[in-house]
């Protein structure tokens, strides 16, 4: 260990003083690796950041990978179950969610069918055995959105973000004027249409007015609002949320290994009610497609990187050439052929460490530069912080770099004749 | 009490061309401790296969090769790396100094060969030492542009003597100086073999091989010793 240390440090000296007595010469060789390793740290960082705004996404949408999900059809009796089980509960939040209508009474929303702002679904229907025919009444100054109702914080489970105002607080006392948190998409619409506070909502006995407390970002197209269970259960039954003649949604998310699970499931099937229940795998889903679109552009990037391998090894294979009599004589003083070997490969893999923190410092400023330009444009650029895998691809890089176009060229110090001395 | 090298009937042929042909025929010489030699001979009358054969640059094709007792002749490489390292010093025509390296640095070289580990501090007093004795320590962060060539000489013999060897073996290192500066170089090398060192020196000048202890005449690959020398 000892004698490994010794001939490690013996070798890193003399690669440094290799290095320093022929700066042009390193200079010229990080100049033909630069580029390569420069493409790997941008696809790697690019993939990265892809990587991270999909599943970002995905996870806005389905929910954190690990996520317990139970769907199951919008019974009566299913809605009090699972309210009721998972009620004060932190491990499991139920969802129902509705139809209702924020706005003028007696008109037709603007988006009927809860229809993102700036997509027309069409008028709303009503079928019979006859066929459909389109529902009458004039369009008014009302918003049609999917109203959600929870019986805990789903932030644990869908990392909504806070765009402005406050999320719902489920530590207080119920309100009598519902709050809600507005989606973006629900959002733009109120901002588009001043409407009276006013809410319908299919078997309510009264009209509500809501309070709006915040915006967040929850991934979904459609006009959302989300409110407390039982604030909204003050005007309307949990029991006649859950229609089966609406297209009203119930489901459940929980950690795994929750308790409730297994409790819920067998009360509903007791019911005759069979659940959906799945795991979120949204990377491994994902994973596929993304290791598919990595290995594309890291192919691309290989071949850039095999030039500044042949560029490294070709000033390797010059610079060996030069130092014939020096290795020679290291060789007579006593080094023994694998360290002259190791000495030309430290010298290779310090140029290319030294390349890769230079393509490093490159695709972070390269990174902060695209943020700061274009980053109000493109959410996913946003403060967005240089990927740490990035970091470690370009070392990689430049560390195989290094080993392939040092390589070559440390057989060729190895094999010089120790007897060139004595005939030069 | 055995010699410090003893050769007996070393031979080497070089092969390759069209008639293989004898360098070094049957080749025997002894030297203690202390002594001093020289070997004389015409160019490619094979002084310096031999001194290569001495040093483990080479390897003969037959005979016997002892080192304090011990049979070298057939090392391995790795372990005449680290005999080279231990026991020999050499000095040569040309004095390999690397340019871009200060005459400390470049005598620090024998030091820094993977051959065990000096820490900084005792690493620059050894080297300081040897500047010292071949009276240059002035110089010792100049480079070797700066430097004459009887200066440059006295860093490669700093450099062989940096590890304390058992044996100096300097093939013709007068040859690129003048006459003064290649007496001062003889006299550096003599001082060695008095703290008991044993010096080979090949030369083609016969009043620098006139001070060595012994002198031997190599003629076709056969070395005979010169009788009458003191």
């Amino acid at each position: 260990m000892r004698r490994f240390s010794g001939r490690f440090r013996s070798s890193l000296i003399i690669g440094l003083q290799g290095i320093r007595a022929r700066k042009l010469r390193t200079l010229l060789s990080m100049i033909s690796l630069f580029l390569g390793v420069l493409a790997v740290v941008v696809v790697q960082a690019g993939a990265s950041i892809a990587e991270r705004a999909l599943l970002a996404d995905l996870e806005l949408t389905a929910g954190y990978d690990g996520t317990r999900v139970m769907d199951m059809p919008p019974q009566q009796e299913a809605a009090d179950i699972v309210t009721s089980t998972v009620a004060g509960r932190s491990d499991a939040v139920a969802m129902v969610a509705v139809s209702g209508i924020i706005g003028e009474p007696g008109v037709q929303p603007v988006n009927p069918g809860g229809s993102p702002i700036d997509e027309d679904w069409g008028p709303p229907m009503q079928c019979d055995q006859n066929g459909c025919v389109p529902l009458g009444g004039p369009k008014g100054e009302a918003v049609e959105v999917r109203l959600t109702a929870l019986t805990g914080d789903i932030r644990q489970f869908r990392p909504f973000h806070q765009v402005s105002g406050q999320w719902l607080n489920f530590t207080t006392v119920p309100a009598m004027a519902p709050r809600l948190v507005l989606n973006r998409e629900a959002a733009k619409a109120f901002d588009r249409h001043k409407v009276p506070a006013e809410m319908r909502v299919g078997g309510a006995a009264n009209n509500v007015t809501p309070q709006f407390t915040g915006v967040v970002d929850d991934g979904d197209s459609q006009p959302r609002v989300y409110v407390r269970m039982d604030e909204l259960a003050t005007w309307l039954p949990t029991s006649k949320l859950a229609d089966p003649n609406t297209n009203s949604e119930l489901r459940m998310m929980m950690v795994q290994g929750s308790p409730v699970e297994q409790v819920v499931v067998s009360k509903l099937k007791a019911l005759g009610n069979e659940p959906y229940v799945y795991t979120v795998e949204t990377r491994k889903e994902q994973q596929k497609t993304l290791n598919l679109m990595q290995l594309v552009f890291f192919a691309m990037a290989g071949l850039v990187l095999l030039i500044g391998v042949a560029g490294i090894l070709n000033v390797g294979l010059a610079t060996v050439g030069e130092r014939v009599e020096e290795f020679a004589l290291r060789r007579a003083v006593g080094t023994p052929r694998f360290l002259l070997a190791g000495i030309v490969l430290v010298e290779t893999l310090l140029t290319g460490l030294f390349t890769a923190a230079a393509a490093i410092g490159v695709g972070v400023a390269g990174l902060r530069v695209v943020s700061m330009m274009v980053g109000n444009s493109e959410p996913i650029l946003q403060d967005v912080q240089f990927p740490w895998e990035a970091g470690v691809a370009g070392i990689i890089a430049g560390l195989v770099a290094g080993v392939l176009g040092g390589f070559i060229p440390a057989l060729r110090a190895a094999g010089i004749p120790i007897a060139t001395v004595m005939r030069a | 009490m055995s010699a410090l090298i003893e050769l007996a009937g070393i031979t080497k042929v070089l092969k390759g061309q069209e008639q293989p042909r004898t360098i070094l025929d049957g080749v025997g010489l002894t030297l203690e401790a202390g002594q001093s030699l020289a070997i004389v001979g015409r160019s490619g009358s094979g002084k310096s296969t031999l001194l290569s054969v001495i040093g483990l640059f080479d390897r003969a094709d037959s005979g016997s090769y002892q080192l304090e007792g011990q049979e070298i002749g057939r090392l391995p490489e790795r372990r005449a790396a680290r005999l080279r390292s231990s026991h020999f010093g050499f000095v040569f025509q040309r004095f390999f100094l690397l340019k871009h390296l200060t005459a400390a640095q470049n005598v620090a070289m024998a030091l820094v060969n993977g051959q065990g580990w000096l820490p900084r501090r005792q690493r620059r007093n050894r080297v300081m030492s040897a500047l010292e004795e071949v009276g240059i320590a002035h110089l010792a962060k100049s480079r070797p542009a700066k430097m004459s060539g009887g200066e440059q000489q006295r860093v490669a013999i700093a450099r062989a003597l940096v590890r304390d060897p058992k044996i100096l073996l300097a093939d013709e290192p007068t040859g690129a100086l003048d006459i003064e500066t290649g007496t001062l170089v003889i006299d550096a090398l003599l001082a060695a073999t008095r703290r008991g060192c044993g010096l080979i020196l090949v030369t083609h000048d016969r009043d620098h091989a006139a001070r060595m202890g012994r002198i031997h005449d190599l003629v076709d690959g056969v070395l005979t010793e010169r009788a009458g020398v003191r």
